[in-house]
């Protein structure tokens, strides 16, 4: 995927995202409405996703209770961590003109391919899809 | 030969272009143009409509990134999920494009 093309994704992706939380912070019944919880898999058939929770998890680190998140969706911290890192790190490339972030995103892509790593990778997302069927999120 | 038994992997605007890289390419390039895997836009439709909310559609195509996007995003809020039923096939086929890009 060419640079910019990547950037306007990524910073598009983390709007999006912040607004969501924003959302969900100021109203914490905002996506409890059983016309649309965010989830197709969950309003379809009333099984969670294997990221279902993230918001929820999301938001207990927002307070700084940790375990209460990590127990919810381990999900969550990955994405708080993009969400962090993302935006100033696109803004840091921008600014010294260089693609650092574009050069990462694809050694990550291209790491993810390896069976080696992709296999335990997939494992670990059924492993907390079935963990989060079991917490009924 | 090529362009007859793969026309479908491609946009039909890109076919001319493979075609005049074929012809100018040497015959050496020939068992690698062979040997490239190229994906078939109808099955990963297919996932898509099935699995597209794990963004397993994008992994198959090799859109890594943007997959772990999906999952970790119940499938964009499940609105990226139905907008990639309509997309899935246009990305299958840059794809192939891009790897036959890289070849001749």
């Amino acid at each position: 995927m060419i640079r910019n093309n990547l950037y306007l994704l990524l910073s598009g992706a983390c709007l999006l995202g912040y607004s969501w939380i924003a959302l969900n912070y100021l109203d914490p019944a905002f996506s409890d409405n059983k016309y649309f919880n965010g989830c197709l898999i969950k309003a379809i058939t009333g099984i969670p996703c294997p990221s279902c929770g993230t918001t929820r998890s999301v938001l207990a680190l927002s307070r700084g209770e940790i375990l209460n998140s990590v127990m919810l969706n381990p999900f969550g911290l990955i994405v708080l961590l993009i969400l962090l890192a993302t935006p100033v790190w696109i803004l840091v490339d921008l600014l010294r003109k260089k693609e650092t972030l574009a050069q990462c995103y694809r050694y990550i892509e291209t790491l993810l391919l390896c069976p080696g790593v992709a296999i335990p990778v997939i494992a670990i997302v059924l492993c907390n899809w079935i963990w989060n069927i079991y917490k009924g999120l | 030969m090529f362009i007859m038994a793969n026309a479908k992997n491609f946009e039909s605007y890109q076919l001319s272009q493979i075609r005049d890289k074929l012809i100018a390419a040497d015959e050496s390039k020939w068992p690698m143009v062979q040997m490239v895997q190229l994906k078939d836009p109808s099955t990963s439709l297919i996932i898509s409509i099935f699995v597209g909310h794990f963004g397993i559609d994008r992994f198959i195509i090799g859109d890594v990134g943007i997959g772990v996007g999906k999952l970790l995003t119940c499938g964009g809020f499940g609105i990226w999920t139905i907008i990639d039923w309509f997309m899935i096939q246009g990305a299958t086929r840059e794809k192939n494009m891009e790897k036959m890009q890289q070849i001749l």
